[in-house]
């Protein structure tokens, strides 16, 4: 404060809506007389003068007297730093034109004085009494922003205040929202948009908010609008979102519309769109947005009706160009030349240390290579030890790498292939043939669950997995059967497809099927109705869980019944509410796991802090023995939380007690959940817990911090994650399990050759893929029981993994849809939510030329002005248009 | 006749005839013209489900234009090898022995960590392992008596099974003959067998295998402890005050280091003590007198071991008490300076060795040839194989660790059950001046060389 007054001699710093203590003030008034300036004291007077003639009996000179008085306080009200002299002079007077006000009979002279009674009581008002708003509805009803955009703010908080009270009382609350259309009005035309939408929020009528928006403001507005419906409770975040679909419809901005409309899960939305927007280039942007978010939309006739165009555009949508893109970026990248796990594990750069043999085979070893080789070399088509082309060795060397595995392990060895050839349906379903033919039941069981990883995420109109895997499913062999499952739920995950279903369903009530044929039965259901709600599956699961005995549930692989049901209804909160009603009929072994797993899973990435604590109160319990549902509960505090920055890192916070505080089943817990919620986002501070963890006396603790070491780093070729696991394959070297999760998480830190990544968010972090997520969970409540299933022969389960692999690039194509290199600059994205103008949106960025690769946080931007981007999210594909107002400079 | 276009990995054939009257097994012979994948193996895909072979056109619901997706390839199906893998996890533990690159570790039985570690040092000695299958000769000569017996016994046995195992294994037998031969290592304290001072242990276990040996052997093998580990002193006894002089000649087992103000080296240490003072009767003077010693090596054996003379017994606190002194010792010693002149003389043809010799000098290979064979000659250089170390404030408490270099070449730290590799640059770190390990015993290997 000292600094304002000494230098205007006299005026105290603003303080918006607090009445200064009166006292303080006046003493400080009658020492300040003195050394008032002669202009300052000219204005004392003058100010004095009218108010004293506005109390005059003569109406004419009354008028004259408030004319004047409202001329001096409007022309003063400009500056924002302190309060403007007129209003400091006039607050003495304030309760003497109170009292006159009341007195005076009504004409257009009291309404005048009305206004400027609700300008005084800006800073005289005593709090609570709203006076401002009081005598604004009194007074005259002109140009509310003449009196000052610090006049506007404060009326719209006494608005807001005035609204509850009346809500409560039930008055009417007309007049205040004449107010409302004034301050909204007045806020958007002045860069004020959050204050205008925060007040809108107040009187609960965002529509308002659409006839305002302008070409100008309606960015901000929208940015405003999305991201405050990250904080806002049920239902109100669907409405904002809703408002905002609607003003991005009206002004033509496409892209963020569907975004919105992807978000909400809203699929009308998504054909209306296609029929709103004719431009077939736009309209094969949308299908790349779509297929990005991995989710299964049809294009029909009635959406688009020229048959050529709607097959192109479903094909885009079936993500045919995934694969090309992504060799498009390796090569550019220069990362086609395969890898073997040795270049992975750099065994030279420990010294003294590695194993000392290496002339013996070990089973476990050989399968954490499969496992490398396959996260590595994920998509390239070509690796060193699957793919080697026949005549390089003796009779294949693909099939004796494939025989280097023991059993079970022959089964990841044969899907590996399909992990490499990922996203090629052709070349790959080519290269699995062979193996369908073999006698060993593993293989067979591998090449199935390879043709499911192959067709992940993409689609193909005849639809070769079904049509490969439907028969296998009836085979006697449990293997065989689970691959051919297992399969099938990769390939269609979030497809909803009835013929998978009508082929599944009838295993989980099927008395003779094992416990590990319905788990991955119920597991794959959950993936093709992932988020679905569907009744039918549920009920089916449901059945299926209450008809297994007790001993039966106590199979480390019952978890996935639960799992599969909670899937179903993935990030759609209230609507698990039946199913979970259901599960409290369930045998009490499983009542609470069962329990804490629905909700997990129906409140994923809503970011809904009161569950994040219902998680946290059910951690706090001590365990009687046997239960296993802290497990879930941990997972779903990082599931929940994982939605926004804010509560991301709160969660991680709260996990770091839970490990200090909590039992041994939680901390094996924790480092998953860590991982999960920095997945391939390697932050310092997690990697530090985590890196501590690898170290834990408890070796479970252990194995599932480096897992999930390889989780945070999956994908981004983190040197420091990479100095980490190598010094703990020296550290573990005697231990084959541990090791075989150093050598795992090794594998995934490279995921791809880093460029990969295993996020379920895309599209600047606003949207999340249901499918991706979904993967990333079935895999880490395997993790929970590291022992039974990793370590067992469910080794498998890891590549559930791929639902959550996609390449982190962008690729900028022509209108032809060929790649199309630009100029780009990449830095770190920053939140401009509520910035007025045109602020930077990325900071520290590096220029490059397409195709690059983004890592977490980045933003990409073009850096010509040649091309128009059809998408304002540089991420995955984008068509670039030319500009035609572009002028080569010269 | 419909037409349609079949797609075979990146192939299409467009404009393919369908005769709706044959069976579907007359179209795959089609397209087994065009890719020479065998209709068995055919795979064609129409809208999620297979064409079979018997399939009635009419209902399968082919349109005209449809695409089709054709699977199979003409490749050799996978076969397993005749002959699978042998995994390291089916193996008997004796080979994995050679997969894991170095032998078990010794189980901790309640303070007997000093023991642990003497064992695995002498483990290291291949020469050792050798002699001890050679015992007991056929013909069991009377000299030895039964603990002696029993204890060199249970060595051999505890040598051969670290070799097998790879997973630690329990010295019981050879503690029950240790503690029946050695009472003193069968102290009580409070109920609990006591920590022993590793250095009396190493000793009295190489005395005993000394005498035990000895006594089998027969003929010029006569004492293999003595060529391995012993090492021949010649003293020169000196009385300052009589003038006196005389010769004495000794055998020892190991070289003393020891540790004063002055001493920051092993080389240091080592010469500090070979020289000693001695009080004894001066036949000349008719009195005690001091005597100075002055030894100087007179042969030299292959197994160089050095004591650092860390502890002295410190009468306040009754216990022998350590010096934290730091002491360097080298990798590689050079022993030429310690050693008489007649030694010298005898160790300066192979010194200048690669120079004229045949030119391969290699460093020895152990378990070849036992004893030395006739060309091989040392050197007087000898290089580090074992170190035996301390931590902790007193002989008879802290924890022993055995550091011993495989014959891979890599280092293996013994700590009781649990061999952790190690780098050699950390090997020289374990010179005191802390309360880090420190080195107690290091155990040398002489560097020999054949001419």
């Amino acid at each position: 404060m000292a600094p304002a007054e000494s230098n205007s001699g006299g005026a105290t710093k603003e303080q918006p809506p607090v009445k200064a203590p009166a006292k303080d003030l006046k003493k400080k008034d009658e020492k300040k007389d003195e050394d008032l300036s002669e202009e300052d004291l000219a204005l004392k007077q003058q100010l004095e003068l009218y108010v004293e003639r506005a109390q005059d009996a003569d109406p004419g000179l009354q008028k004259v007297a408030l004319e004047s008085m409202r001329e001096e306080i409007r022309t003063a009200t400009s500056s924002m730093t302190s309060v403007p002299k007129p209003l400091k002079f006039l607050r003495p007077h304030y309760a003497t034109l109170q009292a006159h006000y009341e007195k005076m009979s009504d004409s257009d002279l009291k309404k005048l004085l009305a206004d400027i009674l609700s300008v005084l009581a800006l800073t005289m008002s005593p709090e609570g009494e709203r006076e401002s708003l009081k005598y604004r509805l009194l007074g005259s009803d002109g140009d509310i922003g003449s009196w000052g955009h610090e006049y506007v703010r404060n009326l719209a908080g006494e608005i807001s205040q005035e609204y509850s009270k009346r809500q409560s009382e039930e008055a009417p609350i007309d007049d205040l929202m004449d107010l409302v259309v004034q301050i909204v009005a007045f806020h958007m035309k002045h860069n004020a948009e959050p204050e205008a939408v925060d007040l809108l929020m107040e009187v609960e009528d965002l529509d308002l908010l659409v006839e305002h928006v302008d070409s100008t403001n309606f960015k901000r507005t929208c940015l405003y609008l999305t991201s405050s419906a990250k904080y806002l409770p049920g239902p109100d975040d669907m409405l904002v979102l809703d408002i905002a679909h609607s003003i991005y419809m009206k002004f033509e901005e496409y892209p963020r519309a569907l975004q919105i409309a992807l978000y909400l899960d809203n699929f009308q939305y998504v054909s209306e769109l296609f029929q709103r927007c004719e431009d077939p280039l736009k309209r094969q942007q949308f299908c790349f947005i779509l297929a990005r978010h991995g989710v299964s939309f049809e294009l029909t006739e009635s959406i688009i009706a020229d048959d050529e165009e709607r097959e192109a555009l479903q094909n885009l949508i079936n993500n045919t160009k995934l694969n090309e893109g992504y060799l498009t970026l390796a090569r550019d990248i220069e990362v086609m030349e395969p890898k073997s796990p040795e270049d992975i594990y750099k065994a030279h750069l420990i010294e003294g240390r590695g194993s000392g043999g290496g002339t013996v085979d070990s089973a476990r070893q050989n399968l954490a290579a499969t496992f490398v080789n396959a996260f590595v070399n994920a998509g390239f088509g070509q690796d060193k030890l699957m793919t080697v082309p026949a005549e390089a060795s003796s009779g294949g060397s693909s099939s004796s790498w494939l025989f280097k595995n023991k059993e079970h392990g022959k089964a990841s060895a044969a899907a590996s292939l399909g992990m490499i050839m990922l996203w090629d349906i052709d070349s790959g379903l080519a290269q699995l043939d062979k193996y369908f033919h073999a006698s060993d039941t593993h293989v067979v069981s591998g090449a199935l669950l390879g043709v499911g990883i192959v067709n992940c995420n993409v689609t193909s109109d005849c639809d070769p997995a079904l049509a490969l895997l439907a028969e296998y499913v009836e085979k006697e062999d449990a293997s065989i059967k689970i691959g051919a499952i297992m399969g099938l739920g990769l390939a269609h995950a979030g497809s909803q497809n009835e013929q998978v279903r009508s082929i599944l369903m009838p295993l989980l009530l099927d008395g003779r099927s094992s416990v590990d044929v319905i788990a991955f039965a119920a597991i794959a259901l959950g993936l093709v109705y992932v988020g679905s709600c569907n009744e039918d599956v549920a009920q089916n699961i449901v059945l299926a869980l209450m008809e297994r005995s007790e001993a039966e549930l106590g199979d480390p692989l019952a978890r996935f019944l639960p799992l599969g049901l909670g899937l179903l209804f993935l990030g759609k909160q209230e609507n698990v509410e039946a199913t979970a009603e259901v599960s409290k009929t369930f045998n009490e072994k499983i009542r609470k796991h069962c329990d804490m797993t629905l909700l997990s899973c129906a409140y994923a990435g809503t970011g809904n802090v009161l569950k994040v604590q219902h998680f946290l109160g059910q951690c706090a319990q001590h365990l009687e023995k046997g239960e296993s549902y802290q497990g879930p509960a941990v997972l779903g505090i990082a599931m929940v939380a994982m939605a926004e920055e804010l509560g991301l890192e709160m969660a991680i916070r709260s996990l770091e007690h839970l490990l200090q505080y909590g039992e041994q089943n939680i901390r094996r817990a924790v480092p998953l959940a860590l991982g999960l919620l920095c997945i391939s986002n390697p932050k310092v501070n997690v990697m530090d817990t985590l890196s501590r963890l690898s170290h834990d006396t408890d070796s479970e603790v252990a194995m599932s911090a480096m897992i999930s070491l390889g989780l945070i780093g999956a994908g981004t070729n983190n040197a420091r994650i990479a100095g980490m696991l190598r010094n703990l394959s020296s550290y573990y070297y005697k231990d084959a399990s541990l090791l075989f999760c150093v050598r795992i998480a090794q594998g995934l830190v490279h995921l791809g050759k880093g460029l990969l990544t295993l996020s379920p968010y895309h599209s600047e972090r606003f949207l999340m893929s249901p499918t991706a997520l979904a993967g990333l969970v079935v895999m880490l409540h395997a993790c929970l029981d590291m022992k039974a299933l990793i370590l067992g022969k469910y080794h498998y389960v890891l590549y559930f993994l791929v639902l959550a692999m996609q390449p982190r690039m962008l690729l900028t194509v022509d209108e032809n849809l060929k790649p199309l290199s630009v100029p780009v600059r990449v830095g770190q994205a920053v939140d401009v939510v509520g910035q007025a103008g045109r602020p930077k949106t990325i900071t520290g960025f590096q220029t490059h030329s397409t195709p690059v690769l983004l890592a977490a946080g980045d933003r990409a931007e073009l850096a010509t002005e040649k091309y128009i981007p059809l998408s304002p999210i540089l991420e995955g594909f984008v068509i670039l248009k030319e500009n035609p107002d572009y002028k080569e400079e010269s | 006749m419909l037409k349609v276009s079949v797609k075979w990995q990146k192939e299409v054939f467009s404009n393919m005839e369908i005769d709706t009257t044959q069976p579907p097994y007359v179209f795959k012979c089609q397209l087994y013209d065009l890719t020479g994948v065998p209709p068995e193996r055919q795979k064609i895909v129409v809208k999620g489900g297979l064409l079979k072979d018997d399939a009635d056109w009419s209902k399968v619901g082919i349109k005209e234009g449809q695409k089709l997706m054709m699977m199979g390839t003409a490749d050799e199906i996978v076969k397993a090898p005749e002959k699978g893998p042998i995994f390291a996890e089916d193996m008997p533990e004796e080979e994995q022995v050679v997969a894991v690159g170095h032998s078990a570790g010794l189980v901790n039985l309640g303070n007997t960590c000093y023991m642990n570690s003497t064992l695995q040092c002498l483990h290291s000695v291949p020469e050792l392992k050798s002699a001890l299958i050679q015992y007991p000769p056929p013909v069991r000569s009377n000299t030895v008596d039964q603990s002696s017996h029993s204890l060199t016994v249970a060595t051999r046995e505890l040598f051969n099974e670290l070799d097998k195992n790879v997973r630690p294994v329990a010295p019981v037998r050879f503690l029950t003959a240790l503690r029946s031969k050695y009472p003193q290592f069968a102290q009580l304290h409070n109920g609990v067998y006591m920590q022993q001072d590793a250095e009396e242990c190493w000793t009295q276990l190489l005395f005993t295998l000394s005498s035990a040996l000895r006594s089998s052997g027969s003929g010029e093998d006569a004492d293999a402890l003595k060529k391995f580990f012993g090492i021949d002193l010649v003293g020169r006894v000196h009385c300052p005050e009589s003038g006196e002089e005389s010769m004495e000649t000794e055998s020892v087992y190991s070289l003393k280091c020891h540790i004063s103000q002055e001493v920051n080296h092993l080389h240091e240490g080592l010469k500090r003590g070979l020289k000693s003072e001695l009080e004894k009767s001066s036949p000349s003077l008719g009195r005690s007198a001091v005597y100075t010693k002055d030894s100087r090596i007179n042969d030299l054996p292959r197994y160089l071991t050095v004591q650092f003379v860390r502890f002295f017994w410190k009468r306040e606190t009754n216990q022998k008490a350590k010096i934290l002194r730091k002491v360097d010792y080298p990798l590689s010693l050079d022993v030429y300076d310690l050693c008489s002149d007649d030694l010298c003389k005898r160790l300066e043809v192979p010194r200048r060795g690669p120079s004229n010799a045949s030119g391969d000098s290699s460093v020895s290979a152990p378990g070849e040839g036992t004893p030395p064979e006739k060309e091989k000659h040392l050197t007087g250089i000898y290089d580090l194989v074992a170190v035996l170390t301390h931590k902790g404030r007193s002989a008879d408490s802290g924890h022993y660790v055995a550091w011993v270099k495989q014959e891979n070449g890599k280092w293996i730290q013994f700590d009781d059950d649990n061999p952790i590799p190690q780098r050699e640059e950390d090997i020289t770190r374990l010179s005191g001046g802390g309360d880090w390990h420190m080195a107690y015993i290091c155990m040398y290997r002489a560097r020999d060389i054949s001419i």
